[in-house]
């Protein structure tokens, strides 16, 4: 078990810098993701975490002891790679037991661990095979079972998931989160996709051109985003943003789009955004709380402001339905009940949940929120 | 579909096309074989014959008989092959830190390679006997070999890092992950995973050394210690008379093992010259 604490860590190519000075803690046993887009340093922080990439500046400990200087082999630590990196001249094997036979273990102890890796994934059949002879299901699960078969104090993930095909993603997903649960070993992961963070983290760093965005829980980052940025990074689909003012209408402060359509705010939020009245802000909504579906969470709140869009495109998704249209003059989207029957050409009636929309300020982007 | 007669017409040309390039190159191999089956008196008839009126072998068993023709192919043997063992000592480790290490001048140091294995041996073939007669390594199996190394260790080294180019960095570092010292993962995981490079750069190279003139040329004056390619030459003084026809039989003999061993080993020569290529 460990607790990895990395401060002001920063990385530079040459004279390009690519993470510029980050800081985050991992407590024991939690499972923390470093998520987004390409070229955030996501991948370069979790390499600086293994020790495969040197550290420019700043400080990363495990444990407490600082090891900016500790070579890989001596971090005590797991890794499983995009490419799954299996040594394909080795038996699968003799790719479990390899790091128990670098660390001298005896050999009997070694087929012991290598048999428990085995059926903890279900890949006994498997053992005498090389890589070259497994699907690529197959060869996840035995880089999965390299890194558990030495039981680390950390383990890392660098997008291990991202070169599986859809179905089998979510079923590798499924099972990573398993073994979590199992061995509550310390994890820090790596993705792009934010499915993937949302669904496996307990909390997750939010990583944008080498700065961290905001870092918290899945809860909290679909909630209290702070930022645009975050905002429409997590969740799927994106959040809707509508330019807008906050303004009075008819003796009430709302929302007012640059249509002349009005919204109008809940009294939680007119206390909030009481010193912002008058000012441009973009309105944040997700598709999922612009909606014709009442859930019990939503049923009878007092948020609930009903409204007509457009149909302009269905995309059926069984369970529900997204429906492409307009409002205030912006494109955007809303998840609507999948049984509707719903044409290009006509309107529906939704509601907007008032009191799960975000106004953002439309110059830096930062969440609006009392002051 | 049907060719059309645009295409059969094409493929014509193409295979014509080979007709002439494979006869241009194999003209003097043929000519070298008809010379070697001729007796003396036939060698400088003036009508061209590829196959000779009274054709013999007795030029093969003349070269055969000469006590010093084991000697010379042992000699080139021994040469060829610690030439191209020694330059893998050397190329290995360099093309390991050609291919993943960054280092400032490390464009300059790979052309650089590039460029002395560009300059023939011929060209500083004075200062190089000179060279070599003043440290005491002429006339030596051991200062001879250097010199092959010398020269087959910059192909060696190309040859190899496009090889290890294509083997993905991951796995190295899995390794040091795993347990490894750099050196560990490069002996455990990278040694094993260029083996079929390491075979044909070694293959190749020891063809090439085999063929090696100038140096031992250069090096060796006693005919105890001269490879194959040299000793040859040895039978145009030894015999009086014509001796054109004897010397085409010990050229033929002298390229019969490099032939067999490219066939034999074909697959992996082809491998090592295409595998920088495939990953530029």
């Amino acid at each position: 078990m460990a607790e990895v604490s990395v401060r002001k860590l920063i990385k530079r190519f040459g004279q390009f810098e690519v993470v510029h000075g980050i800081d985050f803690d991992v407590t024991d046993g939690e499972f923390m993701v470093l998520v987004g887009p390409s070229g955030c340093g996501k991948s370069t922080t979790l390499r600086m975490i293994a020790g495969l990439e040197t550290v420019s500046d700043g400080e990363i400990s495990i444990n407490g002891e600082l090891v900016n200087d500790v070579p890989p082999r001596d971090r005590d630590i797991a890794m499983v790679f995009q490419d799954y990196a299996l040594y394909p001249h080795m038996s699968v094997k003799q790719n479990l037991g390899f790091g128990l036979k670098m660390r001298d273990m005896p050999r009997a102890k070694i087929e012991e661990a290598v048999q428990r890796t085995a059926d903890i994934l279900q890949i006994r059949e498997l053992l005498d095979r090389k890589p070259k002879q497994l699907s690529g299901g197959q060869r996840q699960r035995v880089a999965i079972g390299r890194a558990i078969a030495r039981e680390p104090q950390l383990f890392l993930f660098d997008e291990p998931l991202s070169n599986l095909d859809a179905k089998l993603r979510v079923e590798m997903r499924t099972q990573i989160k398993r073994l979590h649960i199992a061995f509550n070993a310390t994890s820090i992961y790596v993705t792009h996709d934010q499915t993937e963070a949302m669904t496996l983290a307990d909390r997750i760093v939010v990583l944008r051109g080498g700065v961290i965005e905001q870092v918290g829980t899945p809860d909290q980052l679909y909630n209290h985003p702070v930022n645009r940025f975050v905002a429409g990074f997590i969740g799927s689909p994106t959040m809707n943003f509508i330019d807008a003012e906050l303004a009075e209408s008819a003796g009430e402060a709302s929302i007012v789009f640059n249509d002349g359509q009005t919204l109008p705010l809940t009294a939680a939020q007119r206390q909030s955004y009481a010193s912002h009245k008058g000012q441009k802000v973009l309105f944040g909504v997700r598709p999922e709380h612009l909606t014709n579906v009442f859930t019990a969470e939503n049923r009878g709140g007092a948020g609930l402001v009903p409204i007509e869009i457009p149909v302009e495109i269905v995309e059926p998704l069984g369970a529900d339905t997204l429906v492409f249209s307009k409002l205030g003059g912006s494109e955007i989207v809303s998840r609507v009940a999948g049984s509707a029957d719903l044409r290009p050409g006509t309107r529906i009636p939704v509601h907007v949940d008032m009191s799960r929309t975000h106004l953002f300020d439309p110059e830096t982007g930062v969440r609006l929120t009392a002051t | 579909m049907r060719m059309s007669t645009k295409q059969r017409l094409g493929d014509a040309g193409t295979y014509l096309a080979y007709l002439v390039v494979c006869l241009f190159f194999a003209g003097p191999l043929l000519w070298l074989i008809s010379l070697s089956i001729r007796t003396a008196a036939e060698v400088y008839v003036s009508d061209i014959r590829l196959w000779p009126q009274n054709p013999t072998l007795d030029n093969y068993f003349s070269v055969l008989g000469n006590q010093l023709f084991p000697r010379y192919l042992w000699n080139g043997l021994l040469l060829s092959v610690a030439g191209a063992f020694g330059a893998m000592l050397f190329a290995t480790p360099a093309a390991y830190a050609l291919s993943r290490f960054e280092f400032p001048a490390k464009r300059p140091v790979m052309i650089g390679i590039l460029a002395f294995q560009m300059i023939s041996p011929l060209v500083i073939m004075v200062p190089l006997y000179r060279y070599m007669d003043r440290i005491g390594l002429t006339d030596s199996h051991f200062g001879a070999s250097m010199l092959y190394i010398a020269v087959a260790a910059p192909l060696f080294t190309w040859m190899l890092k496009g090889f290890i180019d294509g083997i993905p960095r991951s796995l190295e570092e899995a390794a040091m992950i795993d347990g490894c010292t750099r050196f560990g993962a490069f002996l455990r995981v990278i040694m094993p995973l260029s083996l079929p490079g390491l075979t044909s750069a070694f293959v190749l190279n020891a063809i090439l050394g085999w063929s090696q003139f100038i140096i031992p040329f250069i090096l060796l004056s006693k005919p105890a210690l001269q490879p194959i390619a040299v000793g040859i030459f040895n039978f145009q003084g030894t015999y009086n008379t014509t001796s054109t026809q004897v010397l085409a039989a010990a050229s033929v003999l002298s390229i019969v093992p490099a032939i067999v061993t490219f066939l034999v080993l074909q697959r992996f020569i082809i491998g090592a010259l295409t595998a920088g290529a495939v990953k530029g």
